[in-house]
């Protein structure tokens, strides 16, 4: 358990050290680094929220960022809980699963799972949703 | 979750309130099915999600859409339960104190309305939560910080109506409030402070009605509903250090208060102080069961042996000074020299200045964190948790009582201990957290009972809770006596000559409009 724990841990780091490395311009300014992408997330896409065809991967960084994305609390609780099963960290993100379905994604996001609270019309809409369980759900 | 009515409103006349509402806000935001309820039930309800049950949800995009529902709701007899972005975890959630109430959410009014680095306040609308706030704040540079609660998911406005509390030096969010716009049970217009004149630009800073001050009559409250409102925000400090003491035990926090209460109260320190036990650091370390794998709770030879182990005091001091560097300097000094007195152990000291990294979990630099729900996966399964959060005066003699008696109680239940004391001035709010698995029926009965023996114990003691989940707001307002319950004389006065349907949050903190009387203590069952 412990060594799972401290992999745990040395992932979220790693991962903390990917999100500050990429797209920083040669003549950065000075400053902080920046958060971890759950920290920053973008705002979320314009636009009916009801209409189909919704973009899914801007949606999901926006409403389901705070704890998905990386360094977010859902994700520490899935990577743990991936590499207790035996997969590799990386699991953890969701957007690297390649096993989740679209329904598997809409149930869980409306019912809710562990440690996760259900999720309203009003943070997801049923577009959105579709649009988010089609970017997530690999496995088809 | 199947339909539940509201008190006395044929399936009929639902029916026509369900349709009146969508022409206001249209069909997709009035939100009924069965599948919908659920959507909206308390996601960590100590028992059935159905004795607290939604009939619906609504959601308005618009202060007009709030005032037409609102009078819709009149006129149909429908009672609404607003919240803000409905997640008010450990205290209800979303759901209602009422059977059938129409949850209001208004999670699609999300709009930082101004943002003013100068005078370093926002105006926001109910549906922005922390995180949305901090995300505006960076984009815009703004040299400003929030003040965020444990868990930093939830609505600004909404954490701080239910006087929700934060670990800076705008911890006591509801005193951040200043300037209120709310509709009121009839649906008129209501805006508190110097916005009672129109385009007045001091709206947002004087903290005063000419009269009557009336903000923070809107919070805890069921008197209107706040469509929006300022929040002051705390200016970036130049410099800020953060000094660890860990104490090693139960009782030296009789006199760690008596040594940050005088410092608080003459403003040496301006941080809310949070004073976890140790217990809060573990939840971060693993599950339950990883470190004890029975029921029972951890025995104290035990914890000796985890505190040891994994080098925790039984509590934490983790405290932060804010200001100019040689500001700073002087006060830790002060800080240090008054713990020495019965700490020699030199304490860890972090600093940090302007330009520097501020790490992901630092609530006490104001950035917002979902932390505390890897406190669900402690007990696993369908983990949740309840505080028990009374209020004392800030000295040793009243946190030692106080600790002692709900320690003994929650030992005597065979529960763990987890408790914290956060230093708000000249009071302290002690939250003992109660963690249990949803899905195990004689847990969730035990903590029922153990809740009901926590306030009654605690009120003969002569203390009271400043908050308290959807199922105990009949017992704590029970609590408070004097003169015959004349507080709650006064608010059910009050909130039945502005609400005679009843139609704003009925019970909400145990406060019943006079058409809804009958339905006092309706949900409560004593601890069954």
């Amino acid at each position: 358990m412990k060594r799972v724990i401290l992999a745990a841990a040395a992932f979220a780091l790693g991962a903390a050290a990917f999100a500050q490395a990429p797209t920083a311009p040669a003549a950065a300014p000075p400053g902080p680094p920046p958060m971890p992408p759950y920290m920053l997330r973008a705002k979320a896409p314009e636009g009916d929220r009801l209409q189909a065809g919704r973009d899914g991967q801007a949606v999901f960084e926006a409403q389901c960022g705070y704890c998905h994305l990386v360094g977010g609390m859902g994700t520490n609780l899935l990577t743990k809980q991936q590499m207790m099963a035996g997969n590799p960290p990386q699991q953890g993100l969701l957007t690297n699963r390649r096993d989740l379905t679209a329904d598997y994604v809409k149930t869980v996001v409306r019912l809710g799972k562990g440690a996760m609270p259900q999720q309203t019309k009003v943070d997801i809409t049923d577009a959105e949703l579709d649009a988010v369980s089609k970017y997530l759900g690999k496995a088809g | 979750m199947k339909l539940h009515l509201p008190p006395r409103v044929s399936p009929k006349q639902f029916q026509s309130a369900m349709t009146a509402f969508a022409g206001v806000v249209g069909k997709p935001w009035v939100m009924d099915t069965d599948a919908d309820r659920d959507a909206y039930a308390d996601t960590y309800a100590p028992g059935s999600t159905e004795e607290w049950p939604a009939s619906a949800a609504v959601a308005p995009a618009s202060v007009d859409e709030v005032r037409a529902i609102v009078r819709l709701a009149n006129e149909h007899k429908v009672p609404l339960w607003p919240v803000a972005r409905g997640k008010n975890l450990g205290y209800g959630t979303a759901a209602p104190r009422m059977e059938g109430t129409v949850v209001m959410d208004l999670g699609r009014m999300n709009k930082v309305l101004e943002l003013d680095h100068k005078l370093a306040y926002c105006v926001v609308e109910p549906g922005v939560g922390f995180f949305d706030l901090y995300d505006q704040i960076q984009r815009e540079k703004a040299p400003l910080w929030l003040s965020v609660p444990g868990n930093a998911w939830g609505s600004v406005l909404g954490n701080a109506l239910e006087h929700g509390i934060g670990y800076t030096s705008y911890g006591l969010h509801a005193r951040n409030l200043c300037g209120v716009e709310a509709v009121l049970p009839d649906g008129d217009l209501l805006r508190t402070g110097m916005g009672a004149m129109n385009n007045n630009p001091a709206f947002h800073l004087f903290p005063m009605s000419y009269g009557p001050t009336w903000d923070l009559a809107f919070s805890q409250s069921n008197l209107g509903i706040v469509t929006k409102a300022g929040v002051w925000l705390q200016p970036a400090p130049e410099t800020s250090l953060e000094i660890i003491w860990d104490i090693p035990n139960a009782e030296d926090i009789g006199w760690v208060i008596d040594t940050i209460t005088p410092l608080k109260i003459s403003g040496l320190i301006d941080q809310n102080v949070f004073i976890p036990s140790w217990l809060g650091k573990m939840v971060l370390k693993g599950q339950r069961h990883d470190f004890w794998d029975k029921p029972s709770a951890i025995p104290e030879w035990r914890v000796e042996e985890l505190l040891k182990q994994y080098k925790l005091g039984y509590w934490q001091v983790a405290l932060r000074l804010y200001g100019e560097e040689p500001v700073v300097k002087a006060r830790a000094e002060v800080v240090k020299a008054a713990m020495k007195r019965n700490l020699a152990a030199a304490p860890q000291e972090i600093w940090w200045r302007q330009g520097d990294p501020i790490g992901q979990y630092e609530v006490t630099m104001g950035v917002p964190s979902a932390v505390p729900l890897q406190m669900s996966d402690w007990v696993g399964g369908r983990g949740a948790h309840m505080g028990f959060s009374p209020v004392v005066p800030a000295t040793g003699t009243h946190v030692l009582d106080q600790m002692r008696r709900s320690r003994k109680i929650i030992a005597d239940f065979d529960v763990d201990f987890y408790a914290s004391f956060t230093i708000g001035g000249r009071f302290a709010n002690n939250v003992n957290m109660l963690m249990y698995d949803r899905d195990n029926a004689a847990e969730v009965a035990k903590m029922r009972k153990l809740f009901d023996a926590l306030i009654v114990e605690t009120a003969k003691a002569g203390y009271a809770e400043y908050r308290t989940h959807l199922g105990w707001m009949d017992p704590v307002m029970e609590t408070f006596d004097f003169n015959n319950h004349a507080l709650r004389r006064f608010d059910e006065k009050v909130k039945s000559a502005l609400d005679p349907n009843g139609v704003i949050a009925p019970g909400k903190q145990g406060v019943w409009p006079a058409n809804y009387a009958n339905m006092r203590g309706s949900a409560y069952k004593g601890g069954q």
